[in-house]
């Protein structure tokens, strides 16, 4: 690793490795175990309450525990219904929307919101001009450090029926009479898409610009002896040598594809456009915090949580299938 | 979860040799991303100039670059606002701490993980992985949240975002590869692997730490779910829980409190909504230089490499 070049290692070689350390080796629970398991025990109590016991709370899922004055008499106070919670949603004319919302935003995000940082990263590492590279990139980088509610909030203005999206087709002629972007579910994926990219691509290509800078140098220079031409660069070193980087953060989007994002659906989010914009996260919110359908947005997330799971072991059995190597 | 090392150099290296000549794949390429970088930073040159814009003239729309009736009363309404400045002390408060306590919380464990002595440390592994892909989700959480008489206080933005597994697993990655050496002579000086780790392991770690720390940090400043959820009480609200109610909900600084009537005539609910937005956006934007030039260096991805 680079970064430790410059850091005075002791050289020890093996005979001088003193007697204790040796010692150590054999016994099991030293001093230095026990330490470390005090440690460990600090991650261990917290996953234990913040993972463990709510998952005891999915009992709520199977329970009659809707309307109930608050979660503890939901969850204690309230019969066993087995899975008439899932049935209910299966059966809840939002089903289908939901479910349609959800995977369609987060495929349409898988295969837009994916690849383009990719390819972002290629044709900026492709610019000649140091200065120029630069300047995209500090520009680029910034937004991801707002909040969606901030540069969200600023598109939302945007897209008004008097934002500049508006003036500019009205005054080309391509429209006649000023469109309301947020409040027509026509529009509301498109929106999503978009903003998620000129928020996140910056920011997403980090990685692969990283990678694409640990190619070796002598790679291209060797190609651009044998005449290979940018398009052949492109293809047969960069691409290839970025792969690994891909697919690990290929798999990982795939785990979070029923999330999506609460934050960014949120800010765009408005009573008229809900045919398309109600995704499993804000009706899990909606359902459970707001009306306190406490057992059926418990069911709800607990669906959402086994479908997650499924989805990443298909994706880690494809790469594995692929490329040779899973993730996990 | 293979964080793999692949990343070696400094960033911004190009493929092509200095001396290529340009073709007009050059040209088109420079155009394209410059375009995109305009468009992306587009919309804070138009809060900018709308925040400084009369806000009864901003309603007649045509402000897209540069404010037409200079005002500085939005950004007034703003500062009088006592919930702005109550929610920026929490915001920075809940940053700072949640920061620091979540580097040193989430570390101290990664520490332990990635010594190789650790007893059953493959049973930990599984324990902690385990929870990155099932969860028990919404309600149940608020249930734990509840019973741990974390609701409506300050510390549940701090608590349950003091560790984090996918965290965990950066940090042990860059423990793992510290030459083992460091930590052998400092045993064998009679130091304990606490003071191995406060004064030996995090020291050296501050690429890594600093990455970490970039994500904690920023998690904190832009959430607003948890306020939304897990109180009920304006002394609590964050940042940008305030903006969200300003923006989504159109709800101005209480009109007319401590405010000239004169200036009420000069402002918009939109407006008034740009100049907070603005205010809010001003301590990323001073320290937006300082990470810019740890993220070009290869230092936060480079942290990464492990």
């Amino acid at each position: 690793m680079k970064i430790f070049g410059f850091i005075p290692s002791p050289r020890i070689h093996m005979d001088e490795v003193s007697p204790l350390a040796t010692r150590h080796k054999k016994k099991r629970f030293t001093r230095s175990v026990y330490e470390l398991l005090a440690m460990v025990l600090l991650g261990v109590v917290f996953i234990a309450v913040f993972a463990y016991l709510p998952m005891f709370g999915i009992i709520l899922a199977f329970k009659n525990g809707d309307g109930q004055l608050n979660i503890l008499d939901a969850m204690f106070n309230s019969s066993w219904v087995g899975f008439d919670n899932f049935k209910a949603f299966f059966e809840d004319p939002d089903f289908a929307n939901v479910m349609k919302n959800t995977l369609c935003l987060n495929s349409l995000q898988l295969l837009i919101n994916f690849p383009l940082p990719i390819l972002f990263a290629i044709l900026l590492s492709e610019l000649p001009w140091k200065r120029v590279r630069k300047f995209i990139q500090t520009v680029t980088y910034f937004p991801y450090f707002l909040s969606w509610i901030t540069y969200g909030g600023i598109c939302l203005a945007l897209l008004n029926s008097d934002g500049i999206i508006n003036a500019i087709l009205l005054h080309s002629g391509l429209i006649a009479d000023p469109i309301e972007f947020v409040g027509d579910p026509k529009y509301f994926w498109s929106i999503i898409i978009i903003t998620s990219l000129l928020k996140g691509m910056g920011w997403g290509s980090i990685i692969y610009i990283a990678a694409i800078a640990g190619i070796d140098p002598q790679l291209y220079e060797a190609a651009r002896m044998d005449g290979a031409n940018r398009w052949y660069r492109i293809t047969h070193i960069t691409i290839p040598s970025i792969a690994p980087t891909i697919v690990l953060f290929f798999i990982l989007s795939l785990s979070g594809i029923l999330n999506n994002g609460f934050d960014h659906i949120w800010t765009f989010q408005t009573i008229t456009n809900l045919e398309t914009s109600e995704v499993l996260d804000t009706f899990v919110y909606k359902n459970g915090v707001i009306t306190q359908m406490y057992s059926y947005s418990t069911a709800v997330g607990l669906f959402k949580s086994l479908v997650s799971i499924l989805l990443l072991t298909l994706g880690n059995w494809l790469a594995k299938k692929f490329t040779g190597n899973g993730v996990i | 979860m293979v964080l793999k090392r692949v990343y070696k150099k400094p960033l911004m290296v190009g493929t092509t040799g200095k001396k290529a000549k340009k073709t007009w794949f050059d040209y088109v390429n420079v155009i394209l991303l410059v375009t995109f970088a305009l468009l992306s930073i587009y919309p804070l040159i138009y809060v900018l100039a709308g925040s400084f814009n009369n806000g009864s003239d901003f309603i007649n729309g045509g402000i897209y670059f540069w404010p037409r009736k200079w005002s500085v009363e939005n950004y007034q309404v703003v500062i009088f606002d006592v919930r702005l400045w109550k929610a920026y002390g929490i915001t920075i408060a809940r940053t700072v701490l949640g920061t620091v306590l979540g580097i040193l919380y989430t570390a101290i464990v990664a520490y332990a993980m990635s010594r190789r002595n650790l007893v059953g440390r493959s049973h930990f592994y599984r324990f902690f992985v385990f929870t990155m892909f099932f969860s028990g989700g919404l309600i149940p959480f608020f249930w734990v949240i509840l019973q741990l008489h974390l609701f409506d206080t300050f510390w549940v933005y701090i608590i349950p975002a003091l560790f984090s597994v996918y965290n965990m697993l950066v940090f042990t990655n860059f423990f793992k590869s510290i030459p083992e050496e460091i930590h052998e002579s400092a045993e064998m000086d009679g130091a304990n692997e606490f003071i191995i780790f406060f004064r030996i392991i995090l020291p050296l770690s501050m690429p890594v730490v600093s990455t970490v720390g970039l994500w904690i940090a920023v998690g904190h400043w832009n959430s607003f779910f948890d306020t939304m959820i897990y109180t009920a009480n304006e002394n609590l609200w964050t940042l940008q829980y305030y903006l969200m109610k300003v923006i989504k909900e159109s709800s101005m600084p209480p009109a007319g409190i401590g405010l000239p009537p004169e200036l009420m005539n000069n402002i918009a609910p939109e407006t008034v909504s740009f100049a907070a937005i603005v205010v809010s956006v001003i301590p990323i934007f001073i320290l937006y230089p300082l990470i810019f030039k740890s993220l070009t260096k290869g230092v936060v991805v480079g942290s990464l490499k492990g």
